[in-house]
């Protein structure tokens, strides 16, 4: 590694360690202290809503005249205070919930939400029993022969690296 | 000459479809009986395939080409006016015809396969010949009896339709399908050999082996053609974005996932000989989940660009799925014995136990992509109800995903086999991760304050940089010819290097795009100005341009900085005669450092309304796909392994040295 002729190898590791730390410290007080922009409304609600006469594309995102009719809708009753809730519903009312991008967690769509998160903990629930069966049960040292037979075709391997085919 | 042409090119059909039948018989008899087959019979039956497919292309471009509107196809999707090129791609650009390529490169593949089967004594070959055979028999007879595109009309139209707009426009109709279709049909090799493998009985890396090049080649198709669809529908659809999270682009997206899961599990395997069980389901759920997402894309059960017309493929295409993925799993769960793996990970914190974890989040991430698609489907068939699951759900669940897939792809290479201690990953990422917290410093003192952003730009740099150390380190010298050397001689592992570093490259250009953009919406009558993004914005004029098969009308937006015009913006609308409504371009202005997009909301001689958007470093999201595809090629260049029996791994070790 880049060990300078005045550091001990310790004293780098201390160091870098040490950097990475006051960085991120940094980087981390900068983030909680910024000023965030007052969120747009009037863009969130929109990509929430489906285009009706587009191919999978939100309100906020096509180009088409309905859409911007909507959008337009959307500004005016956000300018007239009305909560994202109301405007979702005005809505959902007019369209059913074909009209929302972003599938409520009840009713029909509470699935959609529900099966990945099962899934996920199915998953990571197999992957660690298939990784921790296998603690209990030793493995087998080699003979010594064999293990010396090992070490050095191991040596040479790393010797003549390029002759090595693909490592996949 | 009228009717010869669609009567060679159904001819050919047919002599694909013979072709293929005899390979699917003569390729299953010669695994089980080696001997009863010669391997020329089985070469006649791959020549009558290709022979038959090319017959059939060529035939569909000579009727395009010679304006043969008493063929069903040129009847509707040519006019006389389509320019010559769109004529030329047209051949792919509607249902029929786009099955007839899906069977050309398919037989050209089994050509290649054909080519390493060297007798019939290699039963694993001859009997992924004739799984190949099978798949392929389907896909013809599929065509000839449901998709004809030869059918001749007995009264035919003076001129036809045209093709469709979107697919009439961009010089990326030629390269964005057949590419997808390399892709997609490219997984039906490493499928038949691991299904010849099953039916043997036969565990083992061989066909791992066998087929790691097709997979590689399919793998850097479909990266490439996925790339290209983003590409495209961002030049040419004019809603300001790459990816809409459409059914359509799901069902590409979702084979590239688990594609991308068998190409690391397959090291898993051949190195460790774990994951053995689990790369005949990765192998089986990539073949099946492409002909699903070709059922889903071709058979308007989702309306998308991409789905034609009505038609009876889908049932077909529909059927051939469950019978792929009952008749795959059944095999393996037969033969489950035989292929379990003997050994397990020691421990999560090692290199087998990172491509577990990558293997299990490409998965979930495959299968939350896959239940959000067909979600509304499902919901609609069983209660009838209408929902969406759209853009929301989708980043919801895919930012998390893809942080965990970047985190273990910034870690994973550098991990020793086995067991990975503290001290030494400490040792192996501290460089990376100084970087990467040098980098995430600098990015927050440069003004970004989206946290998401910060964090991906900062694992971005840690990869790169783990990647660099790595080459410094394991190179032989530290000259630029030591670290091409070691670059050549491992060029699997290098090659996936350089893959990761083009996904780095575009999670960092995706959040920094998404999360920087600025977008407005102006009105503007002629003349006049608006500011967007330290620009001054006018309407100048607009243009109309009649051509032979359309009108273009444009807009001339004059884009200004320092008082200088810098750029004209010309975003334009397309009439066609044929279609009610005008096709819209955006403007697309690329520079290394931003995209200027311009695209129109609506536009009269002397009123525009413009949707204008500014995307920092997006064309580097390009970039980023080529370096994917580079990795992915120069992960299977270089020698070839001709030796491939099961013996080989022995002899190799003492002869080396």
């Amino acid at each position: 590694m880049t060990v300078t002729g005045r550091m001990t190898p310790r004293a780098v590791s201390t160091a870098v360690a040490l950097s990475i730390t006051v960085l991120l410290a940094l980087t981390a007080v900068l983030l909680v202290t910024a000023v965030r922009p007052i969120p747009d409304r009037v863009q969130d609600l929109s990509e929430r809503l489906r285009c009706p006469v587009c191919k999978s594309v939100s309100v906020a995102e096509s180009p088409s005249e309905t859409a911007t009719a909507m959008r337009q809708v959307v500004a005016d009753q956000v300018a007239g205070g009305r909560t994202d809730a109301e405007v979702v519903d005005y809505f959902r009312a007019r369209y059913g919930d074909w009209v929302l991008l972003d599938p409520p967690t009840a009713g029909a769509t509470l699935a959609v939400w529900l099966v990945p998160a099962i899934a996920a903990a199915l998953g990571v629930l197999v992957v660690l029993t298939r990784t921790r069966r296998r603690r209990d049960a030793p493995t087998p040292e080699l003979p010594a022969p064999a293990d010396r037979l090992v070490d050095s075709a191991v040596a040479r391997a790393r010797a003549d690296l390029d002759d090595r085919e693909d490592g996949l | 000459m009228t009717t010869a042409v669609p009567a060679a090119g159904f001819a050919g059909l047919m002599l694909g479809l013979a072709g293929s039948i005899v390979l699917a018989v003569m390729g299953l008899r010669a695994q089980r009986h080696p001997d009863a087959v010669r391997r020329r019979q089985l070469q006649a039956g791959v020549w009558c395939m290709l022979t038959g497919a090319v017959v059939a292309m060529v035939a569909l471009e000579v009727a395009l080409l010679s304006d043969n509107f008493a063929v069903s196809y040129v009847a509707e999707t040519h006019s006389r006016a389509t320019p010559l090129m769109f004529t030329v791609t047209s051949a792919w650009a509607a249902l029929d015809g786009s099955l007839v390529l899906w069977a050309l490169i398919l037989a050209g593949y089994t050509a290649v396969v054909s080519r390493q089967v060297r007798g019939t004594a290699d039963r694993l070959g001859t009997g992924a010949l004739g799984v190949l055979g099978l798949v392929a028999a389907f896909f013809f007879g599929l065509i000839a009896l449901a998709a004809n595109p030869f059918t001749i009309l007995a009264d035919p139209p003076a001129d036809g339709p045209g093709p469709n707009p979107i697919l009439a426009d961009h010089l990326m109709v030629a390269f964005h399908p057949p590419m997808l279709y390399l892709g997609f049909v490219g997984f039906t090799v490493p499928f038949a050999f691991a299904m010849s493998a099953l039916l043997l009985r036969e565990g083992g890396v061989d066909w791992l082996r066998r087929t790691r090049r097709s997979n590689l080649v399919a793998w850097s198709f479909l990266t490439g053609g996925v790339v290209l669809g983003a590409w495209w529908s961002y030049e040419v659809l004019g809603w300001g974005g790459y990816w809409a999270w459409d059914p359509v682009e799901n069902a590409a997206f979702i084979p590239w996932l688990v594609a991308t899961a068998f190409i690391h599990s397959a090291v898993v395997q051949v190195r460790r000989g774990m994951l053995q069980s689990w790369n005949f389901v990765l192998v089986l759920a990539t073949f099946s989940l492409t002909i699903l997402g070709t059922f889903l894309t071709r058979s308007s059960v989702v309306a998308s660009v991409h789905s034609f017309s009505q038609s009876p493929i889908g049932p077909a295409l529909l059927t051939f799925f469950v019978l792929v993925v009952a008749g795959g799993f059944a095999l393996i769960v037969l033969r489950a014995e035989r292929v379990a793996s003997l050994t397990r990970p020691e421990s999560l914190a090692s290199r087998e136990g990172v491509f577990l974890v990558n293997n299990l989040l490409l998965s979930l991430f495959a299968f939350v992509v896959l239940l959000g698609t067909t979600y509304p489907i499902l919901v609609e068939a069983l209660t009838g109800q209408q929902v969406s699951v759209g853009r929301p759900f989708f980043d919801r669940m895919a930012v998390p995903l893809s942080f965990a897939l970047l985190l273990a792809m910034g870690v994973g290479p550098v991990t020793p086999y086995r067991q990975a201690t503290a001290s030494v990953m400490w040792v192996r990422l501290r460089l990376p991760l100084l970087a990467a917290a040098v980098g995430m410093a600098v990015t927050v003192l440069a003004g970004v304050r989206s946290p998401g952003v910060v964090a991906v730009v900062g694992i971005g740099i840690g990869i790169a940089a783990s990647s660099a150390r790595q080459l410094v380190v394991t190179a032989p010298s530290r000259t630029p010819a030591g670290i091409l050397r070691l670059v050549r001689g491992q060029r699997g592992y290098w090659g996936g290097q350089l893959a990761h570093l083009g996904v780095a490259l575009a999670a960092v250009v995706i959040a920094v795009s998404g999360g920087l953009a600025e977008r407005a919406t102006v009105t503007l009558d002629r003349g006049q100005s608006a500011d967007f993004a330290s620009y001054s914005v006018t309407f100048a004029v607009s243009e109309q341009h009649p051509q032979p098969d359309r009108l273009v009308t444009d807009a001339h937006i004059l884009l200004r900085s320092g008082g200088e015009v810098v750029r004209i913006a010309e975003p334009r609308l397309n009439s066609f005669p044929s279609q009610p409504q005008a096709v819209g371009n955006p403007s697309v202005w690329s520079t290394p450092g931003q995209d200027i997009y311009v695209s129109l909301g609506s536009l009269t001689p002397d009123r525009v309304t413009l949707n204008l958007f500014r995307y920092p470093l997006m064309m580097w999201l390009w970039v980023a796909g080529g370096l994917m595809m580079v990795g992915g090629a120069w992960a299977l260049s270089g020698r070839r392994r001709r030796d491939t029996s099961p013996t080989a791994p022995t002899r190799q070790i003492t002869t080396v040295g």
